[in-house]
């Protein structure tokens, strides 16, 4: 069982300075070629004001997180089983977005394989000003390393 | 030239959203993804290590294919904005596999002049298996002259749309979906979404 003590944990707010460069490598990796992530032009013309990342970019935003530290185990695997996103706007290249991580929940849970560890971890992302740019939740099913005797 | 927008008012519920196949998975793929991520998880990209850890090979993030669950969302709802996203990994994904995105309109409703679409998603590998489902809520203009007016800073379009779920009636008897049965009736709105209830559950078959 994961130390519910853990639940609460954060890490100070991380600055993800949003180019365009990588809003592009990023749509190329997933094989999507919509130009709104590619081209300006076509951006603003589509209602935006510049070039916009696709849904799963907050993915790329590093966190001053680690997930050791945070939920206080040595990790033997992690298995991502669930993952959502609410956004406030869409993320746009130029965006200066501040990302923090939290412990949002630890729990046990019964799956077909006897009893696992759950971590539920949330992301947080506000710019400059403070406001909220979007809210990712990860439900990470944690194998914990055995500790030595 | 932008391609058309997607407006509330030409929506149903249990429209499809087209079909969007993705071209196999190839590990050259994992890289770039990884690349552009950040995301270095050996299991991911490099192939001896995923061996020794009694992997047959590398496999595909899930994130990989939530993305591409995403094009599907944002190629269909052009001009709508992404409100909430969300997915369950069912089935890993390997190299050589091709993922096939498809979805459903499963309610709509609009209030004080804001409109809404709820969509079902799920990846099916070649051999149409579920690899992952979910749900995303996109937010739309009522209508070309709805946008017309508010970008023209003028008030928007009110028409009252009330919940309209089909998911009481295809699903089965899942949690979740009985809360939404309980208030198909048009009282209070039940979140669909109970991440923390829901993962040790079956996972449901996508409905052909």
């Amino acid at each position: 069982m994961l130390d519910k003590n853990a639940i609460g944990r954060a890490s100070p707010p991380f600055l993800n300075e949003v180019e365009k460069g990588l809003i592009r490598r990023f749509a190329e990796s997933l094989g999507d070629y919509n130009p709104i992530y590619y081209d300006e032009e076509y951006a603003r013309a589509s209602g935006y004001p510049t070039v916009v990342a696709p849904p799963t970019f907050p993915a790329s935003f590093s966190s001053a997180a680690d997930l050791r530290e945070l939920l206080g185990v040595g990790i033997k695997s992690l298995l991502h089983a669930e993952q959502s996103f609410e956004y406030e706007r869409p993320i746009f290249a130029g965006d200066r977005i501040f990302v923090s991580t939290r412990v949002a929940d630890v729990l046990e849970r019964t799956g077909p394989a006897g009893k696992m560890d759950v971590a539920i971890i949330e992301d947080e992302g506000r710019d400059e000003e403070g406001s909220l740019v979007f809210r990712a939740r990860r439900t990470l099913i944690v194998r914990a390393a055995k500790e030595n005797p | 030239m932008p391609a058309r927008k997607l407006y509330f008012e030409t929506i149903r519920v249990g429209d499809e959203l087209p079909a969007l196949a993705k071209a196999p998975i190839d590990r050259v793929q994992l890289a770039r993804y990884a690349g552009a991520s950040g995301d270095f998880n050996p299991i991911h990209v490099d192939e001896v290590y995923a061996k020794s850890v009694g992997m047959p090979s590398v496999y595909a993030p899930g994130m990989l294919v939530m993305g591409m669950l995403g094009q599907l969302i944002s190629d269909w709802a052009r001009g709508g904005q992404l409100r909430r996203y969300h997915v369950r990994f069912i089935k890993m994904v390997w190299p050589g596999d091709t993922i096939v995105c498809k979805g459903r309109v499963s309610d709509r409703h609009g209030e004080g002049g804001r409109y809404f679409v709820e969509v079902e998603i799920w990846a099916e590998n070649q051999k149409g298996e579920l690899v992952m489902k979910g749900q995303s809520t996109i937010q739309l203009f009522y209508s070309l002259e709805d946008e017309n007016r508010q970008r023209a800073g003028q008030s928007p379009i009110v028409i009252e749309v009330p919940r309209e779920s089909i998911l009481s009636a295809s699903s089965s008897s899942e949690e979740a979906d009985e809360d939404d049965q309980a208030t198909a009736s048009g009282s209070k709105k039940t979140p669909r979404e109970k991440p923390a209830a829901k993962m040790a559950s079956a996972p449901r078959k996508a409905r052909k």
